[in-house]
C-alpha cells in the first residue's frame, strides 16, 4: 500500500472505568495540539468525524479524537449487558465522557458534540464548565418536541436497522452528496438492537433541560452552538431558544445541512466548524 | 372522493402530478420494487380531501385507484395537506418542509391505522412518495 494510500487516523482501545465498570473504548484520532473530544450522534460511533479527523486545517492545530460510546460502533457493552436493557442516563453519559478524557490524560479539551452529544455539552457547560477550554454543540437544544415512538425501534416484527435509518434519513438535508447521505445512514444500519432508542432515552427522557442551564460561564468557558437549517428534530428555533438563556453564546445556522453536519456534507461543515476552532484557538484573523 | 369541481385547482394539480409518477415510476424502479419484496398491503394516500387507494404486492404498485371501492379496506393512511405535498415535491423541498415526519411534526401530514406495514417499510414508502418530485414541473 502507498503512503499516500493511508490515511491519517489511528484507532486504539482504551481501558475506562465508568460507574464502577470495566469498559473497553474504541476511539480514533488524528493530528496534534489542543485535544478536540468529537461525541457521535445517537445510535451511530465515531466514523461520523472521519472527515474531520482527516482535514489538516483541523489537525495542524488539534488532536482530534472521536470516540465510540459503550455499546457503539466496536465499543462492546459492558460485562453483563445481555441481562438489562440498555438506557442511556445524563449521569452515564456525562461520566463517560469525563473518564474517557481522564483515561487519554487529555487537558482541558474542546468537546464538541452532535445531537444527543451537543445536548450532553450543554450539560458539560453548566455542570462541569472549568474542565474544558470550549465546548461546541451541533444540532444542540435544551428540549426538542418529540416527532415519533422510540417503541417502533426495537420490536419484533420490524427491522431495527432498516427503520432506525428510515426514520432519521428525513434528517439529511436534500443537498447533502448522496454517497455521504447513505453513509450516514449506514450507520444507523449497524447499531445493535435497541441501541437507538436506549440513547433516546437520555434524549427523551432523562435530559430535558429547560430551565436547569443557569450558571454557564461562556467567559471561562466559550460556547458554539451550530444547528443545520434542514435539522427538523432540533430545529434552529430550539437552537435560538436555548442560546437565548446562555448569555455569550454564539449561534451558527448552517445552511443546506441537517442533523448529521460532519457526515452528511463535510465540505459545508468545515465552512461552519474552521471559524469556530480558529477562534478557539485564538487566531481570530481568519487564517484561510 | 370528492368531484373534481369541488376541490381546488393546486389540489387538483398534485392528484395529476400524482397519477402520473404513481404507479409507473415506481414499478420502472426494479431495485425500489425490489426492496419491497416482501411488502403486500392496501393503503391509502389522501392529498388534501381526495383519496387514493394503493394496491401493492411483493413491491409492485398493482393498482392506484382514484374511484375508491364501497366499503373497501385499507391497513394504514398517509394523509397530508394541499400546501404539505406541495411543499414536499419541491426541488429541493424548503428546511422543515423536505420529509413525512417533517410534515407531520407541523400538522400537516398525519399516519393513521395500522403502522406496521408502514413503517417495516419506512424507506420504501418515503421513496415511493417522493416520485412525483422528480422532473414534472406541475
Amino acid at each position: 500500500m502507498t503512503r499516500a494510500a493511508l490515511e491519517p487516523i489511528v484507532g486504539r482501545y482504551v481501558r475506562v472505568p465508568i460507574l464502577g465498570e470495566d469498559c473497553r473504548v474504541y476511539f480514533e484520532e488524528a493530528g496534534q495540539g489542543i485535544p478536540l473530544v468529537c461525541l457521535h450522534t445517537a445510535g451511530a460511533d465515531s466514523r461520523q468525524f472521519r472527515h474531520l479527523l482527516c482535514d489538516e486545517a483541523v489537525t495542524s492545530h488539534y488532536r482530534a479524537i472521536a470516540f465510540d460510546l459503550p455499546w457503539h460502533g466496536k465499543s462492546y457493552p459492558p460485562p453483563g449487558w445481555q441481562d438489562y436493557e440498555y438506557k442511556l442516563t445524563t449521569q452515564r453519559y456525562v461520566e463517560t465522557i469525563r473518564a474517557f478524557c481522564a483515561a487519554l490524560d487529555l487537558d482541558r479539551p474542546v468537546v464538541m458534540g452532535c445531537s444527543i452529544g451537543g445536548r450532553i455539552a450543554l450539560q458539560l457547560a453548566h455542570a462541569h464548565g472549568s474542565e474544558f477550554r470550549a465546548l461546541i454543540g451541533l444540532e444542540a437544544a435544551d428540549f426538542q418536541a418529540p416527532w415519533y415512538d422510540t417503541s417502533w425501534l426495537h420490536r419484533g416484527d420490524v427491522h431495527g436497522g432498516e427503520i432506525c435509518a428510515a426514520l432519521v434519513s428525513g434528517l439529511v438535508a436534500p443537498q447533502s452528496p448522496a454517497q455521504h447521505r447513505h453513509e450516514t445512514l449506514w450507520q444507523y444500519m449497524q447499531g445493535g438492537p435497541g441501541v437507538f432508542k436506549g440513547d433516546l432515552y437520555f434524549y427523551r427522557v432523562d435530559a430535558d433541560l429547560r430551565g436547569k442551564l443557569s450558571g454557564i460561564d461562556t467567559a471561562r468557558c466559550p460556547m458554539y452552538l451550530l444547528t443545520g437549517e434542514y435539522d427538523f428534530s432540533c430545529t434552529p428555533e430550539d437552537t435560538l431558544r436555548t442560546a437565548a438563556g446562555i448569555p455569550g453564546v454564539k449561534v451558527t445556522i448552517m445552511r443546506e445541512v441537517g442533523h448529521f453536519p460532519m457526515s452528511e456534507n463535510p465540505e459545508q461543515f468545515r465552512r461552519c466548524i474552521l471559524p469556530v476552532l480558529d477562534e478557539i484557538r485564538g487566531d481570530r484573523g481568519g487564517a484561510r | 372522493m370528492h368531484a373534481a369541481d369541488t376541490i381546488s385547482e393546486a389540489e387538483q394539480a398534485l392528484c395529476g402530478r400524482f397519477q402520473r409518477a404513481i404507479p409507473a415510476r415506481a414499478n420502472a424502479d426494479p431495485h425500489l420494487v425490489w426492496r419491497g419484496r416482501s411488502l403486500r398491503t392496501d393503503c391509502l394516500v389522501q392529498i388534501g380531501s381526495t383519496a387514493f387507494l394503493l394496491r401493492i404486492d411483493a413491491g409492485s404498485i398493482r393498482e392506484c385507484l382514484t374511484r375508491l371501492p364501497l366499503l373497501c379496506s385499507w391497513a394504514f393512511a398517509v394523509r397530508g395537506s394541499v400546501e404539505g405535498w406541495a411543499a414536499l415535491w419541491q426541488d429541493p423541498p424548503p428546511p422543515g418542509w423536505h420529509d413525512l415526519f417533517a410534515l407531520s411534526k407541523r400538522g400537516e401530514m398525519s399516519f393513521e391505522g395500522d403502522l406496521q406495514p408502514f413503517l417495516a417499510h419506512l424507506q420504501y414508502f418515503k421513496d415511493v412518495l417522493a416520485l412525483p418530485r422528480q422532473g414534472d414541473a406541475r
